[in-house]
This record gives structure tokens, C-alpha cells and sequence, in this order.
């Protein structure tokens, strides 16, 4: 217990740190400048500005803004990339409940209530709620975080290659059964991201692969470039299709009374906590994060509920679970990323690709060699969620304003936004008609139904992947009974195994089909 | 709003038999890309004995795409399922002109310059633009763009047009 204590008192060192600011018109006189606070409330910011605006999702928003930390040193970069992240998922609820129109997947549900909350005149409350709710799932997932950090990364120590490669491929398998729709286009995705990432050299005998003699593709494909192709430029494309402005029901009353009622917080409470738990829970499985956790809290808290048939209109426990769950989940889910050096979604995959921007590998190494970085990261979750809890209340005004703001002043913005963002990664012009050309591709894909998340995993993890396979196949002489002999290895391949069965399974299909419906009427 | 109907269903112009025509046609994608990066990655040195070439890994998930793929317009044969939605043609275009447009302006006519016009040629792909406040917020991103880039964010990127700075 005490090296839990030790280490996030650490980890508030690094974020409380001050840095002396000298600047020349004060005649040497310096000031102390808390920076990483500063870049935490700048990113629960902007991350907020962003996530607000309709049919801008929080894996568009993260790698739209991947950017704008380029040129900050690597634990600023984070505990900003870690702010902007939360602000985008707080920006999400707040468009759900306002506009109806939820700007990520992960807060479909809360608009379910939320919204004909905010028709009755009681978006105040459900704001609120949905803002306490956060917190409180931020606290308990914070101290979650600190609590397994450690004994995990002993565990990850323990991992061979061939460990390695079965965690990843359940991570996969998990990533697929908690997708929407189709077990087999889900796969399908991943597949093809993990084909998209053998482009470049290869890493043990430097041989060009699939590069085709371009330069710009021989370091293989960027990774921001894809994530804001397929995520920015995708989005937008598909945001025009459906004509931006139709369903814009913007709740015209003025938002007053932000305080709930004694009654609201008597009614949420429980469902705060139901929903945190379960949240924590379904963050840290491989393949998990935000999207299922806040499904799932709806699903059970309209189960437990006394008045299930009253869910839909406007009662406060539909916000309360998916809020809290939605963010309990979207911190766990740092735990396999910081601990094993595995995303288990899309937007850890995104936080990997800033990782690797900056030269850092994450992994169990990473918190032995530089805790102070890890620990001042999950540090800084705290000190963002306790920011936008704070900020975000009062500044509701101004986001419903931004609201306002039409479509078709908003998307040429972001095409240039995006364009310079991918152009300052490596001052290339290639990298942006490139990502130009994943954004057709994205808005293809979402045409036929294939969800692009995965394919991003699948990115991300086709290196790894690969070395992991390659090394556990070298040790074993080219025994692929490997990864059935080695028993930790053996007991992930049989619980993927058993997964992907089980989804198949017609019975269990029809359950993981029907959580999902739940978002289309 | 915009003159291409967004959702209605193409019809008649898969066959019958094809009774899901998207999976249908979201299969044969994915055999297409998993045949071209087989192409691709044919030159490529497989297996040393127990150790993988550079080729081993890329095969290995091409022929795993193709297998999806094909199950994929299996699937999309005999279950009914979603009819192909119509393409708009505006929004695509008029981004990736944009796109194109900002890659071949900023290493000889500067941030400046891209920036702006590649703003008015993706207004472009609506339209409910109205020019007169397109070109007012076109001109407010440019300034605000020249300022975070550069300075706030410190990425060195070139301003002006190349004939200019000399």
C-alpha cells in the first residue's frame, strides 16, 4: 500500500511541478509557472471545444489534435493528449444531452435520457450529473490505476514472446466481440490494419515491403496520418453526406438551474456507483473501453431499475450509469496500455502512436525506467477530471453557443486544421495527400458497414505482433505448439478461442446484438 | 438540402441473387486489397527454416484477408441484408480537391496561401455556403492557423510564398 502512496505522491510532483518562466521584460525576475497543470486544463479545453462539436467523434478529436503536442516535451505531451481525451468524452455527453446529437459513440445512451431531459426543461441537472458522475467513476478509476499498476507491470515482466502474442490475440478477439455488428467484417478490419502496418521496412532484415519504391512510404505508413484520414477527413465526408444541418434539434431554452435536486442525487447514486464498477471492469479487458462500458450500465440499470418502462424518458439514472461508466472505463483502459504496452481500444492506439512519436515504447520497461512519467500521467486523470468538473459547469453557456456554429463553416476549418496537423508531422506533402486518401477509404468503409476502429488497432498492434510471433517462433525452433505448451499463453489462446466461439454462437449473438439496438430507436 | 437524397437505396442494379448487395460488394473489396498485397509482397523472401523473412508475416495476413473476404460476400449471397447506399459526389470531391490543393500549395506558396484556398475549395463541397461569411471565417482560421503553428506550438513551417521570402 505504501509504494501505491509513494508513487502517485510522485506522480503529483510531476504534475504540480513548476517550471521559473524568465522572460526578459521583467528584468530577470522569474515567475513559477505550474506548466503541466497548465497543459492539462488547456487540453480538458480544447479536448471539450472539439468533442462538442456535432458528428466529431473522441478518436477524431484526439487525432485532430495529436498535433498540437508535437512540440512539447514527452510528459507534457501526455498528460495533455490524457486532458484532451477527457474533455472530447465530457464534450460528447454535453452534445447528447443538448442536441441529441452524441458526438461519439461511447454517449449514444446518454442521449437516450438526456436528451428528453433537456426537452423538460432539466438539461441543468443532467449535466450535472453527468459531470459528478465522471468525477466520482475518474476517482475510483485513478486510484484503480495506481493500485494494479504496479503488480501488473511484475506480471508483463514475467511475459515471454509468445505470452506476448496470445495477450494480443485475445486482445483482438475481445476488440471484435465487443464491436458493432458483424463478427466477421469486424475481423476483417483488424486484418487489414495489421496489412496496413507491415508497409515499410522490415524490422529485422530492413528489407522494403509493399513500399513500392516511394520514399515517403519506406518508414512504413504514418500513423497520425491514418488515424486523421480515416477518422477527420472520413467523418467530414460522411457529416456532408447526411446534410449537415437536418437534424439539428438544438434545445432552445436557456440551460438554468444547473443544480440537481436532492431527489436527482437520492435516484443517481446508486447508478453512479453500479455504473463505475462496471465501467472499471470492462475498461481493463483487451478490446474494451468507453463505448461498451456505457451500453452495458444503460442495459443493466434499466434491468435493475423499479420502473424500466420509464427509461427513455428523461429519468436521471440514464445519464448517471453511461456517464460514469463511460469514463471509469475510458481511464482503466490505460491500465493494459501503461502496464503491458497494449491499447485496448482505438484511442489508446492513438495514445501508443503519440508514445512512439515522442521515442517512448510503452510497456512494463517504461514504468520501471521512467515511473515519473507514468505516475505523473495517472496523476494528471485526477487533477483533469477534478478540471472539467470544475470548468466545464460554468462554461456550459459557451458550448451551447458552439453548437451553433453551422456545419458548413466548421468542416472547411477542419480540413485545413487537419491538413496543416499532418503536413507539421514530417513536413510532407505526401503524408497529407495520403491521408487524404485513407479519408476516402474511411468514408467507403463506413458505407459498407466496416468499422474503422478496429482496422486502427490492428495497426498498431501489426508490429508488435509481428516481432512477438517472430521471436516466440525462433526461441520454440519453429514449434507452433509454442503458444498451446507455455500455460499462461495456453490459458489466453483457449479464453480467445472460447470468445470467438461464443459470439458465434447464435444464442449469445442475438444478447450482444440486442445491447446494441438499444442505441437505433 | 443538398441535391443528392442521401439514404435512398440503389436498386436494380445488383442481380437479384445477390441478396446483400453491400457485404457483397465489401467482400470482393477485401479480396481485391488481400490479392493486391499478395502481388505486392510476392517478391519478398518467405521462410528460412524456422526463422520468418520479411514476406512470411505480410502473406500470412494477406491470406487471412482473402479468407475473410471471400466469407464476407458469402455472407453477402444468401443473407439479405443492406442494399448499397448512394455516394454523394460533392462533400468527397470538393475535401479532397481541398486536400490535394493544400499538398501542392505549401512547399512553394506557404502556409498563408494553402491554408486559405484549400478553406474556400472545401466550402465547396456544400451547397449552403454563403460566400460573403465563408470568406470573413476563411480569412479569421488562416490568421489564427499562422499564429498556433508557428508560434504557440513552435513547428517550423514556411508562411509565405518562396518567391517572396527571396
Amino acid at each position: 500500500m505504501g509504494e501505491v502512496f509513494s508513487n502517485l505522491g510522485m506522480g503529483f510532483g510531476v504534475v504540480f511541478q513548476l517550471v521559473q518562466w524568465t522572460p526578459a521584460f521583467l528584468g530577470g525576475m522569474s515567475i513559477p509557472i505550474p506548466v503541466n497543470i497548465l497543459l492539462c486544463l488547456i487540453g480538458a479545453l480544447v479536448g471539450t471545444l472539439v468533442g462538442v462539436l456535432p458528428g466529431i467523434g473522441t478518436i477524431a478529436t484526439v487525432a485532430m489534435l495529436l498535433p498540437i503536442t508535437f512540440g512539447l516535451p514527452p510528459v507534457g505531451a501526455l498528460i495533455m493528449l490524457a486532458g484532451i481525451y477527457y474533455g472530447a468524452q465530457y464534450g460528447g455527453s454535453t452534445t447528447s444531452i443538448l442536441v441529441n446529437i452524441p458526438g461519439e459513440a461511447g454517449s449514444v445512451v446518454t442521449a437516450l435520457d438526456g436528451f428528453q431531459m433537456a426537452k423538460q426543461g432539466r438539461a441543468g441537472p443532467a449535466l450535472a450529473i453527468a459531470a459528478i458522475g465522471s468525477f466520482f467513476a475518474g476517482c475510483v478509476a485513478t486510484v484503480l490505476i495506481a493500485v494494479l499498476g504496479a503488480p501488473l507491470t511484475k506480471l508483463a515482466l514475467a511475459f515471454g514472446p509468445a505470452e506476448y502474442f496470445s495477450l494480443m490475440v485475445l486482445g483482438l478477439i475481445f476488440a471484435v466481440v465487443l464491436a458493432k455488428g458483424s463478427v466477421l467484417k469486424a475481423i476483417a478490419m483488424i486484418v487489414f490494419g495489421l496489412l496496413l502496418s507491415m508497409v515499410g521496412s522490415d524490422i529485422e532484415t530492413g528489407a522494403s515491403r509493399m513500399a513500392f519504391n516511394i520514399p515517403e512510404l519506406a518508414d512504413g505508413l504514418g500513423f497520425a496520418t491514418l488515424a486523421m484520414g480515416l477518422f477527420g477527413f472520413a467523418e467530414i465526408i460522411r457529416n456532408l453526406d447526411a446534410g449537415g444541418e437536418t437534424d439539428r434539434q438544438l434545445v432552445q431554452q436557456k440551460v438554468t438551474g444547473l443544480m440537481p435536486t436532492r431527489k436527482d442525487l437520492k435516484d443517481s447514486t446508486p447508478a453512479i456507483l453500479r455504473g463505475t464498477a462496471l465501467g472499471s471492469i470492462l475498461g481493463i479487458l483487451p478490446g474494451g473501453g468507453a463505448v461498451i462500458a456505457s451500453f452495458a450500465a444503460y442495459t443493466m440499470e434499466k434491468k435493475l431499475s423499479k420502473h424500466p418502462e420509464k427509461f427513455g424518458s428523461g429519468v436521471i439514472e440514464g445519464v448517471a450509469a453511461p456517464e460514469s461508466a463511460n469514463n471509469a472505463a475510458a481511464q482503466t483502459s490505460f491500465i493494459p496500455l501503461l502496464t503491458l504496452g497494449i491499447p485496448p481500444n482505438a484511442v489508446m492506439a492513438l495514445m501508443v502512436g503519440a508514445m512512439t512519436i515522442h521515442g517512448i515504447v510503452p510497456g512494463p520497461q517504461v514504468m520501471q525506467k521512467q515511473p515519473e512519467l507514468v505516475w505523473g500521467m495517472i496523476a494528471s486523470m485526477w487533477v483533469g477530471n477534478l478540471m472539467l468538473l470544475i470548468i466545464n459547469l460554468p462554461l456550459v453557456g459557451i458550448w451551447v453557443r458552439l453548437l451553433r456554429v453551422p456545419y458548413r463553416l466548421m468542416f472547411p476549418s477542419i480540413v485545413v486544421f487537419c491538413s496543416i496537423g499532418i503536413y507539421s508531422v514530417n513536413n510532407a506533402p505526401t503524408d497529407v495527400m495520403l491521408a487524404g486518401a485513407f479519408g476516402l477509404l474511411g468514408y467507403w468503409l463506413i458505407k459498407h458497414d466496416f468499422e474503422p476502429a478496429p482496422l486502427l488497432l490492428g495497426m498498431v498492434l501489426g508490429p508488435l505482433m509481428e516481432e512477438n510471433l517472430r521471436r516466440a517462433l525462433l526461441i520454440s525452433r519453429g514449434d507452433w505448439t509454442v503458444f498451446a505448451t507455455r500455460p499462461l499463453s495456453a490459458v489466453l489462446m483457449a479464453i480467445s478461442a472460447a470468445l470467438l466461439v461464443m459470439t458465434i454462437l447464435p444464442s449469445l449473438r442475438k444478447k450482444r446484438d440486442e445491447v446494441f439496438v438499444e442505441s437505433e430507436n | 438540402m443538398s441535391e443528392t437524397p442521401s439514404h435512398g437505396p440503389v436498386k436494380y442494379i445488383m442481380p437479384k441473387w445477390i441478396r446483400g448487395p453491400q457485404d457483397f460488394v465489401g467482400g470482393l473489396a477485401m479480396v481485391g486489397i488481400a490479392v493486391f498485397a499478395l502481388w505486392a509482397s510476392s517478391d519478398l523472401q518467405g521462410m528460412r527454416g524456422f526463422s520468418f523473412g520479411a514476406g512470411t508475416a505480410p502473406r500470412m495476413f494477406a491470406y487471412l484477408l482473402l479468407g475473410l473476404g471471400i466469407a464476407i460476400t458469402i455472407v453477402g449471397l444468401v443473407k439479405h441484408g443492406e442494399h448499397i447506399t448512394t455516394y454523394a459526389w460533392r462533400g468527397p470531391l470538393f475535401v479532397s480537391l481541398a486536400i490535394l490543393s493544400f499538398a501542392a500549395s505549401i512547399r512553394p506558396m506557404g502556409l498563408i496561401f494553402s491554408a486559405f484556398t484549400s478553406f474556400l475549395i472545401s466550402a465547396m463541397g456544400t451547397p449552403e455556403t454563403k460566400w460573403k461569411q465563408t470568406i470573413i471565417v476563411g480569412i479569421c482560421l488562416t490568421t489564427f492557423c499562422s499564429l498556433l503553428f508557428p508560434y504557440a506550438l513552435g513547428l517550423p513551417l514556411q508562411m509565405w510564398p518562396k518567391f517572396m521570402i527571396r
